[in-house]
């Protein structure tokens, strides 16, 4: 599954989510919203229930008060105000009582009269109710005071004192002395509710004013204010006269947000009215849409996470699946290329068989059975380097080398197919500044040639090759950036194989057979050292184009050799047709290490060298002494390390000149017979030379053969010429 | 408008609270930062009060001056940037407006009042000397028996603004109708010996039909009762003693509260009076069914020629009045610079004739502006000349209130018959002088 269609499964998996929390949110604001209502319904409800309560408590007392003036012997006006006066004093709802006569004449308990034309009270029975209460106005008729009170009224039927009739009682009472029983705050005293009259006055409220002419007005503060959803202060006015429940969002002068709950008030033109500031819904709303946020990114998360493992998992398993087929498909490979030589080797041997006689055909089929070995010995290095250098074995070199050689070696070394293909190879190393490095030669001489082999082999005929190298001094002087570029207008890469050129276990496939030859490990094993070095190896390419590999690596300078100027072959004049004119062989010595021929040593003859020989393997022991003794050394042969050992100890001192020893051999392996052969007390047990003879090729076999005494190194299977070398530079260095 | 329903909105309000999220984060990131209000807030509160002023028929409201005064000085003050906020509460509200909002945002810096009801803030160590703003042309400039009433220990507390002063006013035609016209005197405040208040109340109890009555009488409530205690100077007392003290026990102090007494039965005052309050009365006597009440210069032009003058009987012939004086009081809330500007606000009122002229309507405390508004204040040269005739009726009280809220009780009781003269005499002088001394003992001046 592709990378994008797990983003657009993830993304839509998201939308899903917000989408449910979208709609989570949309029920949990609509049960939030009605529980919160519910409670203002139930703080309304309750606040308007002790409203009513107190009313009809007042009305009841007036009732009283009417009863009691029935029974009181009262002949005189005088007598009634009087006893009216003793009942307000005992009263601890009326500040003053008032008798309402036919002739509209109200007499008050503190004796004032006020005479129809003084008031209007008379009008609070328009309605037909026989209990009403209003909201004390100067405009009604000014009572005996200026401050907020409340006017309960009773209507009296058939009352007569004092020869007179009545038609109603009144009580007067000071606001306050109610308020503290109906003002009830709600929503942690957020919840401010009142009560108004049909004209917005005040009859309760949270800061009430006490006088007449301080007190507010409900539609004022609407009228400052702005009301939501189109709804106009008229509308509100006609919805209280018309004693409707409702509920409106207004803002106020000073822009705090409320929510108005209004309630009618039974038997009076008064409304209920509860405020809430809207943030109070908010916050009570807030925690849920904390949870609700919390838990979307919770779920966010646990989402993330379960994909991101569920996508690397993927990833993982379609990798390892990958890698298990490229294993699969190496091993084909491997199978049939390592078949492929055998078969030509089997194939060679029989016809050497059935040519023994012909020694033309014979040279034939040995330079091709030679070809063959080489091939398999390349093969097997490269899978032994591949596996050592992914379970990170591989210790690298550290010592001085001169990149000039590294550089000619490797060129040197790809001359003869350059020429033959008639490939323009141009060398662009000459002035590097810096050649003495530190390091692993061997490796770094492996990777360029890697990368230049590859280049010759993919270019064809009639192509180009630039080699360019560059420095640059970094680290404080101590270490030294070396960039090479081996530029090829060869076939190229595709993209997909260009991603992948560095995995091991992998090798483009196209219709160039003869760009098959390899084991598709060199760049795997190229980058994988380049990497260890601390470096960069990277590609460009186009396919058809060409490539281009970039090694960048940093090196520490050697700084023994720091003032020594590059030699000359640095020169300007040191073309790269120079390197491949007077270089013989492919052994790596440069022109300059080649010793003078005419200052050669002679030394003694073949014929006087003694070699032991310590090889348990039958076959590569009669190999090596055949091809020993055809040279003219003289071979003792030894099967074991402890026979080796024993051969050395019993011989006379110095009759071995050099001791070829292999590493893994029964009853004492190589690496203990050459510390017996340095512990033994003779002379020569010092100064023998061991070559150590193994097929662990790698640094740290090599430092282990080292550190047990011995003095060399040749790896197996052995490179007969390198040997021969090694041992012929021996000869001459001893003594006729 | 809807019906009871839904009142959030899920959509909205999750976008909102996503945008309130990212402004949060905004603000966070960006250090919660706030702009600070170089703004110097003064608090000046100041009770519900009709007032007039004599050449401006737009204030009807003392605060309505205050806002004046208030306005005048933030636009000319140099020293900071001051925004005055004024705050009117109900006359009846003093604790809550006032000692209840003490170490709170809406304790008040600056307190316009009657001192009647202010001074007792000098005694909770808030209210700050003044003396450094009644320098020489301010103390020349106001009268100084206001400076009298405005200084405790030695120091000014309260700055005088206006004063009103309280005689008794007579129902001429009620006068009239009792055979009277002999004690009405037109053009001056008279005065009358505990004799002749003796007939003239007599002759109008027996001469009023039903439903009015001779005089005011009330004890329902605290309200009023300076006017009550003055009453009590009518057979010669001093009301207190030399160190300030209730000091009713005495032959004149009994005899004035048998006087009082023996008007109930006599007639003298509505019936159960012991109920009623000063409201009652004022209705009765604005109703021509009460004939003698209190007045005061500010009151006195809603009764025209209807009413005369006359001082509450005295110990001598020409009787007493009270004076009530208005002003400012400045409160130490803890920082000094809000102190000094409240200072400054003063300095800068008192300073400006214009300013202390919203006083005339009453009687002012300038007096510069008294003489140029003379003629036109209804009656100024009347009161003006009865000023000698004032006496104080708060004494040493370090608290008046706690002294008002057990005094009218004692003469409701009097009035009740339920105690004789010589127990309201000791009551009166038990319980308010232990007010007084639990004032005294809790007072506390600023330094």
């Amino acid at each position: 599954m592709s990378r994008n269609r797990y983003i657009a499964i993830f993304a839509i998996s998201i939308a899903l989510v917000i989408a449910a929390v979208c709609v989570y949110m949309d029920q949990l604001s609509s049960t939030v919203s009605k529980n919160l209502m519910t409670t203002v319904d139930e703080i309304s409800r309750h606040d308007v229930e002790s409203i009513e309560a107190a009313l009809d408590n007042s009305y009841s007392r007036l009732d009283a008060v009417a009863k009691r003036m029935d029974v009181y012997d009262v002949q005189t006006m005088a007598e009634v105000q009087e006893q009216l006066n003793l009942e307000s004093a005992s009263s601890s709802v009326f500040n003053a009582i008032y008798l309402l006569d036919a002739e509209g004449v109200l007499y008050s308990s503190s004796y004032v009269k006020f005479e129809p034309d003084e008031h209007s009270y008379d009008e609070m029975w328009r309605d037909g109710r026989d209990h009403s209460v209003m909201l004390y106005d100067d405009a009604n008729g000014r009572l005996e005071t200026t401050k907020e009170s409340l006017i309960y009224g009773i209507k009296l039927h058939d009352a007569e004192f004092a020869g007179r009739r009545f038609v109603a009682m009144l009580g007067r009472s000071d606001v306050s002395n109610i308020r503290d029983q109906l003002l009830i705050e709600s929503f942690d005293d957020q919840g401010i509710s009142s009560v108004v009259n049909s004209q917005g006055y005040y009859i309760v409220s949270a800061s009430p004013a006490t006088d007449l002419t301080g007190r507010d007005n409900f539609y004022d503060m609407l009228d400052g204010g702005y009301i939501e959803d189109g709804v106009t202060v008229e509308d509100v006015r006609r919805n209280i006269s018309e004693g409707k429940s409702f509920v409106i969002n207004c803002t106020r002068s000073d822009g705090e947000r409320l929510v108005l709950s209004f309630a009618p008030v039974e038997g009076t033109a008064w409304s209920f009215i509860l405020a809430v500031p809207a943030h109070v819904f908010e916050e009570r709303f807030a925690p849920f849409i904390m949870l609700t946020a919390a838990m979307l990114v919770a779920v966010v998360i646990v989402l993330i996470i379960m994909m991101s493992v569920l996508y690397r998992f993927m990833k993982r398993s379609v990798s390892a699946n990958a890698e298990a087929a490229a294993r699969a498909e190496f091993l084909s490979n491997m199978s049939h290329e390592i078949r492929t030589p055998l078969n030509g080797i089997i194939g060679l041997n029989h016809l050497m068989e059935h040519n023994l006689d012909d020694r033309d055909a014979m040279e034939g089929y040995v330079r091709k059975l030679d070809k063959a070995a080489q091939y398999l010995l390349a093969l097997v290095n490269d899978i032994l380097d591949v596996s050592k250098l992914q379970a990170g074995k591989v210790t690298l070199n550290h010592e001085p080398f001169d990149l000039y050689n590294v550089m000619e070696n490797v060129c040197e070394m790809q001359r003869e197919p350059i020429r033959e293909r008639g490939i323009v190879f141009d060398m662009q190393a000459r002035d590097l500044p810096y050649p003495y490095l530190v390091g692993d030669e061997t490796r770094l001489s492996q990777v360029l040639m890697n990368i230049l082999s590859n280049a010759v082999k993919f270019t064809p005929e009639g192509g180009s090759i630039t080699f360019r190298a560059t420095q640059q001094l970094v680290v404080a002087a101590q270490e030294v950036n070396t960039v090479i570029t081996i530029r090829d207008t060869g076939c190229g890469m595709t993209p997909e194989f260009r991603r992948s050129i560095f995995d091991a276990f992998t090798q483009e496939r196209n219709s160039n057979a003869d760009s098959q030859k390899g084991t598709g490990l060199g760049m795997a094993i190229s980058h994988m050292l380049v990497c260890q070095m601390g470096g960069t190896l990277a590609v460009e390419s186009e396919l058809g184009e060409g490539s281009c590999f970039t090694v960048d690596v940093t090196l520490p300078l050697d700084q023994r050799r720091i003032g020594e100027l590059p030699h000359e072959t640095s020169n300007a004049t040191a073309l790269p047709e120079d390197i491949f004119e007077g270089v013989e062989g492919f052994e790596g010595a440069s022109p300059r290490t080649c010793p003078d021929d005419a200052e050669e040593r002679q030394g003694r003859p073949a014929e006087q060298v003694n070699l032991l020989v310590a090889e348990d393997n039958e076959l590569n022991s009669d190999i090596l002494t055949a091809i020993l003794g055809r040279e003219g050394y003289n071979v003792t042969l030894a099967v074991n390390g402890q026979e080796a050992a024993n051969a050395f100890g019993q011989s006379e001192i110095g009759h071995f000149d050099a001791i070829l020893m292999d590493a893994q051999m029964p009853v004492m392996d190589g690496y203990e017979a050459s510390r017996a052969i340095r512990g033994m007390r003779r002379p020569d047990a010092k100064t023998v030379r061991i070559f150590a003879c193994t097929a662990s090729a790698f640094a740290e076999d090599r430092k282990r053969a080292l550190d047990a005494g011995m003095d060399d190194f040749l790896a197996k299977p052995l490179d007969v010429p390198v040997m021969l070398k090694k041992l012929e530079e021996l000869r001459r260095g001893l003594d006729r | 408008m809807r019906e009871r329903g839904g009142i959030l909105h899920a959509k909205p309000f999750l976008l909102a609270a996503c945008a309130l999220a990212l402004a949060a984060c905004g603000f966070l990131a960006s250090g919660c930062s706030q702009p600070e209000d170089a703004k110097t807030h003064l608090l000046v509160k100041v009770p519900r009060t009709g007032h007039d002023v004599v050449f401006d028929e737009s204030m009807t409201q003392i605060d309505q001056v205050i806002e004046r005064l208030a306005r005048d000085f933030e636009a000319s003050y140099d020293k900071a940037d001051v925004e005055i906020e004024i705050e009117v509460f109900e006359q009846n509200q003093y604790d809550s407006a006032i000692e209840d909002t003490f170490d709170t945002p809406g304790s008040p810096d600056v307190l316009y009042g009657d001192y009647f009801n202010m001074s007792t803030y000098i005694h909770t160590g808030r209210v700050v000397p003044l003396d450094d703003v009644v320098h020489g042309g301010v103390r020349d400039g106001v009268y100084e028996y206001l400076w009298d009433m405005s200084t405790v220990g030695g120091k000014v507390y309260m700055m005088p603004y206006l004063a009103r002063q309280n005689v008794l006013a007579y129902n001429k035609a009620m006068f009239q109708a009792a055979g009277l016209e002999d004690h009405i005197a037109e053009g001056r405040i008279t005065s009358w010996s505990i004799e002749e208040w003796t007939h003239v109340l007599d002759a109008l109890a027996a001469s009023l039909p039903d439903g009015s009555f001779p005089m005011m009488m009330y004890a329902g409530s605290s309200q009023g009762d300076t006017h009550i205690m003055t009453l009590l100077r009518s057979a010669g007392s001093d009301f207190f003693d030399e160190d300030g003290r209730f000091a009713l026990s005495t032959p004149e102090g009994v005899e004035a509260l048998r006087w009082l007494q023996d008007g109930v039965g006599r007639g003298w005052f509505p019936p159960h009076s012991e109920n009623l309050e000063i409201e009652d009365c004022s209705s009765l006597f604005r109703g021509g069914q009460l004939a003698i009440y209190m007045v005061n210069n500010a009151s006195i032009g809603r009764y025209g020629d209807t009413v005369g003058l006359v001082n509450f009987p005295g110990p001598d012939e020409d009787g007493c009045a009270t004076t009530f004086v208005s002003g400012f009081e400045v409160f130490d809330n803890g920082d000094p610079a809000k102190v000094q500007i409240a200072k400054d606000f003063l300095s800068h009122v008192y300073a400006s004739e214009e300013l202390m002229s919203y006083a005339a309507g009453t009687m002012p405390a300038s007096i510069a502006v008294a003489e140029k508004y003379r003629g036109d204040i209804d009656q100024f040269d009347l009161f003006l000349q009865n000023q000698g005739n004032v006496v104080d009726f708060t004494g040493s009280n370090p608290d008046t209130r706690a002294v008002r809220e057990v005094f009218y009780l004692c003469i409701h009781d009097l009035l009740m018959g339920e105690t004789t003269p010589e127990e309201t005499a000791r009551r009166i002088d038990e319980l308010c002088n232990k007010a007084i001394d639990e004032g005294v003992a809790a007072s506390k001046l600023h330094e």
